[in-house]
Parts: C-alpha cells; structure tokens; sequence
C-alpha cells in the first residue's frame, strides 16, 4: 500500500467511526505497523487544515470532528446549545485541565476555597472525569479532563492547550516555578 | 451552576470566589507587583473586607481567617524582625509559600477567563452521531437478486393469467393418509415434491401440517442440508411397517 492509498483508508475508518480509534485498532485494520498509521496521522492532520476537519487527538485515540471555525453553522444546523459554566466552575476546570491528573484536596488548596460542587458541576457535564485512585493516604481520586471536554473548547489535543489558553504576557507555570 | 446542588456559593455574592481571589484582589486594586508586594501589608485591607462581608458561609469561615491570620503573622513579623519563624513551620508560614499559592491563583484565574473566552467564542468542534446502524448481512450476490426478482415475475403472470377458482378444501387427514401412502412406496421423497408444481396457499399448509404431524408419531424424518435447501422427507422404517399393518 502507497502513502496516500493509507492515508485514505485510514480517513474511511476514521470517518465512519462513532468514537474515538485508537492507534493500535486502526495499524490492527489497516495492516500496518503503529508507526506508520502516526505518520499517516499527522498527514492527514495536515491535509485537513484549511477545511471543515480537525483530527483530534488524545494519547492514544483519534477522531475526526469538525473545525471550531465551523461551530456556529454545525451548531445551527444541529440545533447544539451553547455549553455555560461559572466563574467558579472554570477556574476548577483551568486547575483540572493544567495539572491533570490532580485530586480534590489539590484543587482546593490551589483555589482556596471548597471545590465539591463544582467538581460534581464538571463531571455531571462530562468534561472532567476520575481517572482512578492516587496511591496515596486515604487513595484520594484523581481527576483529569475527557475527550469531551477537547471538543467543546475546540482543542485537537491536550497539547494545544497552553498555546490556546496562556493569554498574553502574563504569568504561566514558568513564572511559578521560577519564582 | 448555582441552579445544582445543595450549597450556592454565597461567597461570590460579594464579589469573590475565596480568600485567595480576595487577596488577589486587593493586590490588584492597588497596582501592587505580585512578585514583590510586601503581603503583610495587606493584612489590614483584607480584614477589614472580611468584616464588610455580610454573610460567610460556615465552612468558609476557616479559610478567609487562615489566610488573615497568616497575612498578620506577616505583618507581626515585618514590624519586629526578631519574631524569627521557627524552622520547622519554615515550609508553610514563609511570605514566599503564601505568594507562591496567590500567583498560582492567578495563573488559575487566567487561565479560567481564557477558558470561558473560549466558551463564549463558540469555537468548538463536533464528531459524527449516529451514523451506519446495520450492516447487510455479508455476501450479498446481485445475480441472486435478479434471479430471485425474475422467479417473482414468473409467478405474478402466471397467477394473473389464470382464473381465480373458489377455494378448495383441504383436509389434513386425507392429505396425511396420502402422504403415509407414498411414504409406503418410497423411502424418501422431497418437500418440493409433495407440493406438487403449483400448490395453493392452503395445500401447502394442510401438506406442512401433515408432515409435522407424521414427524411427531415418528413415521417420517425431516431434513434440510443447507439454508433454502430442498427439504428432504425419509421414511422410518420400524414405525412405517407398524402402521401399515
């Protein structure tokens, strides 16, 4: 099988696909080996820039989803309503998404304040979710953020995240640390 | 989110999410430089919001009066520099931890207003629902198709072609006794066979319900090789021999 041949098979799989596929799922149907199917990724990410697509990614999973330029017609055309979270709920949410996996205790002590509500707000929306137990005293839950969550932001991956969100010239993490 | 659960967060009613976003707050109004604000010097300021607040929830009365205590604790410190913190509570009672946790607030604080820009934008993405619900079942043959679609056809002309007779009447004790009889004869003959060339709806079921009917007294076998294949029908030899005598 050519490049492109691969590339389109794999966009076929993707496209019929109701959830995310993993990376081992699509070189198991395709053939190939996992490296492989990642290049073929990454250029089908690329062909799809410009267009109404957007591959979107996280560790090990794909999906192709529309681009968050498009939101206002998709939306029109799907009759979506406009998702609407507190301030307190996304300074929580902030807290999740940049120091995942994180637990409660961790949430609270960086926003000082009480967070079970919105926590219980984030997870009834899906966009926050347990990942599992913290090997720690008491084994506390520790919470990350769900694919869900990388779609209603319009984000293709964890990664874009900083570059999405650090506003401009202002504090980051760097400024923490070396502080 | 105020609308879900049990405890709305009254703390925001006076315009702050938490001790710490009072604090920052306070840092903010007076232009003070988060890096190099003299914290102790806000200890004043802060309580003195506190008192304005009208109502406190309970449980966060604890965490404004820590960070205040904390805040005079500083203060105390920066008038009498001999009040030296002991070594052990160095960690967590130094000016340097408490700013560490304010400009981490306030990157939290950033990044939430970043988040909520973002919702307000509108610029998310969507996947695909719903999508192919059944699969055909596999080997689908278009010459099968056309077969079957001409054998129709061949039928319907036929049957208009012909008058329409009143209907007959069967009986499935006859045709059961008819059966039996040439089941005497030869050992095995087919279903397709017994239907004869153009069987009537209700022939074929008087002869279906004979079959059974001969199957369960164990005069005949009944069997099909393959799905849509010819059913074939086999004398019981015992039992034939018992019932003709």
């Amino acid at each position: 099988m050519t490049r492109s041949t691969l590339a389109a098979a794999i966009e076929a799989v993707l496209f019929v696909a109701e959830k995310p596929v993993s990376r081992a799922e699509l070189a198991k149907t395709v053939g190939v080996s996992q490296k492989i199917v990642s290049e073929t990724l990454a250029e089908l990410e690329e062909w799809y820039s410009g267009t109404g697509l957007r591959l979107q990614h996280e560790v090990e999973d794909y999906q192709i989803v529309t681009a968050p330029q498009t939101a206002q017609f998709v939306a029109a055309y799907l009759g979506a309503d406009r998702l609407r979270l507190s301030p307190a709920a996304l300074e929580t949410l902030a807290v999740v998404a940049y120091r995942q996996p994180v637990t409660r205790a961790e949430v609270e002590s960086i926003r000082g304040v009480n967070c079970d509500q919105t926590i219980y707000t984030l997870m009834s929306r899906r966009l926050i979710e347990e990942l599992g137990r913290r090997e720690a005293p008491g084994s506390p839950f520790e919470y990350g953020t769900t694919w869900e969550f990388l779609e209603c932001f319009g984000l293709t991956s964890l990664d874009a995240l900083p570059t999405a969100l650090s506003p401009a010239g202002v504090r980051n993490d760097d400024a923490v640390v070396t502080e | 989110m105020t609308s879900v659960g049990p405890r709305p967060p009254d703390v925001s009613v006076a315009g702050f999410e938490g001790p710490l976003d009072l604090l920052l707050e306070l840092v903010e109004e007076k232009k003070l430089d988060i890096f190099t604000v003299s914290l102790g010097e806000l200890a004043d300021d802060y309580l003195a919001r506190v008192r304005a607040m009208a109502a406190l929830p309970a449980d966060e009365v604890s965490a404004f009066l820590y960070i205040a205590s904390r805040l005079v604790l500083l203060k105390a410190r920066s008038l009498l520099p001999s009040l030296a913190p002991p070594s052990e509570l160095d960690s967590v009672d130094t000016e340097e931890e408490l700013r560490l946790r304010l400009i981490e607030y306030a990157t939290t604080k950033d990044r939430a207003a970043a988040l909520g820009d973002r919702l307000r934008a509108g610029e998310r993405a969507f996947h695909r629902e719903g999508g192919t619900v059944e699969l055909p079942p596999k080997g689908g043959n278009p010459d099968a198709l056309a077969a079957a679609w001409l054998k129709v056809l061949a039928l319907t002309r036929k049957s208009a072609e012909e008058v329409e007779l009143p209907g007959e009447r069967y009986s499935v004790d006859v045709r059961t006794a008819e059966i039996e009889a040439l089941m005497a004869e030869q050992s095995s003959v087919t279903f397709a066979t017994l239907l004869g060339d153009r069987p009537t709806l209700g022939y074929a079921i008087v002869t279906f319900i004979a079959l059974l009917d001969l199957y369960r007294r164990l005069v005949v076998d009944i069997a099909q090789d393959e799905l849509f294949g010819e059913i074939r029908i086999e004398r019981k030899l015992a039992r034939m021999e018992g019932v003709t005598e």
